[in-house]
């Protein structure tokens, strides 16, 4: 396998639900080994974009290529290599757990029995157990199942955890570390859209921001944490002191607290220059980042 | 073994820090306070990263940090242990490495108006309290 092919390569994307830009001039680019988080609003394109990927939806234009090659015109080639985790998991109603996972197994050429049975006792589903009786955790567990055995080479995972109790969630997380990324870990990437991000804070090492069907913010999830900070500062004394460079400013009476956008030491000297009683930062968490990237299209 | 016997490591996502630099600062520190002793394990890479639920590339590489930093050492087929301490720079860059650090404390020292022999004497408690807990830990 050549790893210099990225995994999904998306170029300038478009995608139309009549007059409506769904996907409006969409890029990013996944590497191989990546878990790769793609962040947005309701109705920013994201699923859109994930539709595209898989051949569910034709791009208008633009090209969203995986494994480097075109899911519309290789779309058995593509499908082979990853696995997919959608919102809402349905399954045939009359299919018992082992049956469905076994529906499952005959379309791929590869099944990992042992992880199978692993993830059967670690999520306590009964084989015999029908699909139709399934809690929607345990429907989000046997997905989960029959996405990983395969072993693809990546996962895709669109808001997979939305709607589940806490244990079902960071049991989810567990085995995508656990049972699907460390096999092989060159080759196993992940790519998930999702709303609950400070779960995901951990798992990411990259990710994209998108707006309105745009790329609002692409960065590594360790420089983006370095790059947005909250500083807190508290003086004896009222103060107005403009501070241009800023990204945000609240302030109340002595107190005031600054995003920072890349520039918190230049910040923090001028703040210094004050004799601030108090004065601390930290970084802010992926989803205040997600939270905050609204004000740089603001001051863009 | 759990990995509570081994260590227990604390991420804070807000500290600014990178989280493999996380790891690899809690396993020199544990080093230096003695409770991680030469020979001890280190937790292996899949258990940790799904305790902490972070991405098994960042242990890995954090694993690689303090291998190229002289601190533990892999066996193949048996895991990362800690090293003797055998530091394996000159003497030179030890200071160089050292001073970086400790600038950056004198720095913090004059902002919060913490004057020489404050300071000093808190860089004292320091060295004493590891010294104690390492013999402790014997």
């Amino acid at each position: 396998m050549n790893t210099e092919i990225p995994v999904i390569e998306i170029k300038d994307l478009h995608r139309r639900y009549g007059r409506l830009d769904a996907v409006n001039g969409l890029g990013l680019t996944v590497h191989a080994g990546k878990c790769y988080g793609f962040f947005g609003r309701n109705g920013a394109g994201k699923t859109t974009t994930i539709k595209c990927l898989l051949n569910l939806l034709r791009p208008n234009s633009g090209t969203a290529h995986v494994f480097g090659l075109d899911p519309q015109k290789h779309e058995v080639a593509v499908k082979s290599r990853l696995a997919y985790v959608p919102d809402a998991v349905a399954f045939y109603p009359w299919m018992t757990v082992r049956g469905t996972l076994e529906y499952l197994a005959s379309f791929r050429q590869h099944w990992n029995q042992d992880i199978e049975a692993d993830l059967l006792k670690r999520f306590q589903l009964d084989p015999n157990q029908k699909a139709s009786h399934l809690s929607k955790g345990q429907k989000t567990q046997l997905a989960l199942i029959g996405a990983i055995c395969p072993e693809p080479e990546l996962l895709v995972l669109d808001e997979p955890t939305s709607g589940l109790d806490p244990i079902v969630r960071r049991e989810f997380i567990e085995t995508v570390i656990g049972a699907y990324q460390s096999g092989d870990p060159a080759r196993r990437t992940v790519f998930v859209s999702t709303h609950l991000i400070s779960e995901f804070e951990g798992l990411i090492d990259e990710f994209t921001i998108i707006e309105q069907g745009r790329e609002l913010l692409t960065m590594e999830a360790d420089a983006a944490r370095e790059r947005f900070k909250k500083i807190r500062a508290s003086f004896p004394s009222e103060l107005k002191l403009d501070l241009p460079g800023a990204l945000k400013v609240k302030r109340a009476g002595r107190e005031m607290e600054i995003l920072a956008n890349g520039n918190s030491e230049q910040l923090l000297a001028e703040l210094k220059s004050h004799q601030p009683e108090e004065l601390n930062t930290e970084s802010l968490s992926l989803e205040e980042i997600f939270v905050a990237s609204k004000m740089l299209k603001q001051s863009a | 073994m759990t990995l509570g016997d081994v260590m227990i490591f604390q991420i804070d996502f807000k500290s600014g820090k990178p989280v493999y630099l996380q790891l690899v600062d809690q396993v020199r520190y544990a080093a230096a306070s003695g409770s991680l002793r030469p020979g001890d394990p280190l937790p292996s890479i899949r258990p940790l990263a799904e305790e902490l639920r972070v991405n098994r590339n960042t242990i890995a590489k954090a694993y690689t940090e303090l291998e190229s930093q002289g601190v533990i050492e892999t066996l193949p087929g048996k895991g990362c242990f800690l090293k003797e301490n055998n530091s394996p720079f000159t003497k030179q860059v030890k200071n160089r490495l050292l001073l970086t650090e400790i600038d950056e404390a004198v720095v913090m020292a004059h902002h919060l108006q913490v004057d020489r022999d404050k300071f000093l004497a808190l860089v004292r408690e320091r060295l004493d309290y590891f010294e104690r807990k390492s013999k402790e830990e014997k």
